[in-house]
């Protein structure tokens, strides 16, 4: 029988506090935004602002619902990403399959090249893209913002759907063909009918990609805010409670999706996926 | 001959993959080439010149945006890297109440970068909640201006950015952790090794890749950091990013913005080029 040292002694008695304290500080973050967005306003701009909110209000969200500042950006917000997302996934589901059909070797090429796009800053691409947008009338468009969204989602969404593609096994369309259709039919009837699970996830990721962005939507910008940017907007203006209900209203789509779809949050999606 | 006939048969991928290559060079490659032009030409005679980089070069501020991107990616690397192991570490095990815990563990995930930013300027405020924490223990007397700038708003923009992304360090670390076999365990459990020792001879060098890599990635984004740092310390504690957002919207200036882009570019290219080197040497074992 070994005897149990120090080290594991402490490591047995001390991971569930351990634990325990780090949920409730990834957690603390979004419970002071809610709070912030139903408190009396009181109990938060005093010196020692309440940590635990007893009175409740809905005042910020009404306010926030009955300004009709929230409409314009809301749908901004809402049509830029569900055109991105469904430009997205016409252009990247059919080039994905074709990616994942290659030999390994280019394969691996490609993919790593679609990874590393995704890594130069945004910052040096938003700023020629937004030069040659001021000359095309394209500021302010949601046309631009959906131009400019794709650069962030199409890499995103190949470089996942790659991924997809790979789990269906070559037979099926090798069978399709033998059979005597076409490479098209098959890819439409047997390969994308399959994928489509896959397919979904990454519209829904790709959908919340566009619904943050948040630096190409600031360049592109003129006076037609997304919601992110209205958000921003009521933060340098010091509105707390504005800016708090903005950013609720934001975050519960994301975290709603983000909850269910936990478990294809592998590490294969992350790096430069859900990082905005 | 041969290309034609390779066209022909291959006309239906060409044409599927076509459209996605075109985009990514078109608004990807294309204006990258584009900046870096930018940055070197004379704002009006288009001439190749080096003042865009002289001139940002010898103002203050990107001087200090420099040093804190440098600062910040180091500070906020160390944060995550341990906090990230240490979760990475528990979550390993097996307990009662795990799923729900790995769930909290993840709802940062779930909170739009800017968003994580606003809540983060409720927590650091000059009447926040962290402020009211260190008063409640008597740590401080005085409220601490957290955004006023220095090494605490470095300090501050590297919590919320840790905050942020732990949470991918964490399923980045925990993915490394399940590839370590348990036999490796049971043998070092019947050799008598403590804890601490299983642990820094047997799962921190078999993790070693994973650290790497998560390392690596992580430090390109925090290069990158901007909405953050917009949010959280304003012009006050500018990063290259912002200040190249600065240099152009505020000072309608593209030329110097591209300057300070390019650096940037310079700087994650470095490190793509190693997390390439790394990436080809696991490829080869």
């Amino acid at each position: 029988m070994r005897k149990i040292d120090i080290s594991e002694k402490i490591s047995n008695t001390a991971y569930i506090p351990i634990a325990i304290i780090a949920a409730i500080l990834m957690i603390i973050p979004v419970y002071i935004l809610f709070i912030t967005s139903f408190a009396v306003p009181s109990d938060i701009l005093k010196p020692h602002p309440d940590f635990f909110i007893t009175r409740f209000t809905l005042d910020h969200w009404k306010d926030v619902f009955l300004s009709g500042n929230i409409w314009p950006p809301f749908k901004k917000s809402f049509v830029v990403a569900t055109m991105t997302t469904i430009i997205a996934i016409i252009i990247a589901a059919p080039a994905a399959y074709v990616i994942a059909r290659m030999p390994s070797k280019i394969k691996y090429a490609v993919v790593l090249s679609l990874f590393f796009t995704r890594m130069f800053p945004d910052v040096g691409i938003a700023l020629p893209i937004a030069v040659e947008f001021i000359k095309l009338n394209l500021m302010d468009t949601y046309l631009g913002l959906v131009m400019a969204h794709l650069i962030v989602n199409l890499p995103f969404a190949a470089w996942i759907l790659v991924g997809t593609f790979e789990t269906i096994p070559k037979d099926l369309e090798e069978a399709a063909l033998v059979d005597g259709t076409s490479k098209l039919t098959a890819l439409m009837r047997i390969i994308m009918p399959i994928a489509l699970p896959g397919i979904a996830v990454t519209a829904i990721f790709v959908w919340l990609n566009s619904w943050n962005e948040f630096t190409y939507a600031l360049y592109l910008t003129i006076s037609d805010r997304t919601l992110p940017l209205q958000t921003y907007y009521y933060v340098q203006r010091g509105g707390i409670f504005d800016s708090a209900t903005y950013a609720a209203i934001l975050t519960i789509p994301v975290m709603l999706v983000t909850f269910f779809l936990q478990k294809y949050m592998k590490s294969g999606y992350l790096a430069g996926a859900v990082k905005g | 001959m041969a290309y034609v006939n390779f066209v022909k048969k291959y006309k239906l991928e060409i044409a599927m993959v076509l459209p996605l290559l075109l985009y990514i060079l078109g608004f990807t490659v294309y204006p990258i080439i584009q900046t870096i032009t930018l940055s070197f030409q004379d704002q009006y005679t288009k001439a190749f010149t080096l003042a865009n980089y002289k001139e940002i070069i010898g103002k203050t501020e990107f001087k200090n945006a420099f040093f804190n991107t440098i600062a910040l990616t180091f500070i906020s690397l160390t944060l995550e890297m341990t906090a990230g192991l240490v979760i990475a570490l528990i979550l390993k095990r097996n307990f009662r109440g795990k799923g729900l815990l790995r769930s909290l563990m993840l709802v940062p995930m779930g909170v739009p970068t800017l968003v994580s930013g606003v809540a983060m300027t409720y927590i650091f405020g000059l009447n926040g909640y962290f402020n009211e924490l260190l008063e409640k223990l008597h740590l401080i007397k005085l409220p601490v201006d957290w955004a006023s700038g220095g090494f605490k708003t470095l300090l501050m923009v590297s919590v919320a950015d840790m905050w942020k992304v732990t949470p991918l360090v964490i399923l980045l670390l925990l993915a490394g952790l399940e590839s370590i076999p348990d036999e490796v365990y049971e043998a070092s459990n019947i050799d008598g090794a403590t804890a601490w020792q299983t642990f820094k001879y047997v799962t921190l060098p078999l993790l070693k890749p994973s650290i790497t890599m998560a390392l690596i990635l992580r430090a390109i984004d925090a290069f990158r950091i901007f909405e953050l740092v917009l949010v959280l310390a304003g012009r006050a504690t500018p990063v290259i990013s912002t200040f190249a957002y600065d240099e152009y919207n505020n000072y309608a200036n593209a030329y110097t913005s591209a300057a300070a882009s390019t650096i940037l570019l310079l700087i994650i290219a470095v490190f793509i080029v190693s997390y390439l080197k790394i990436a080809g040497t696991k490829e080869e074992q």
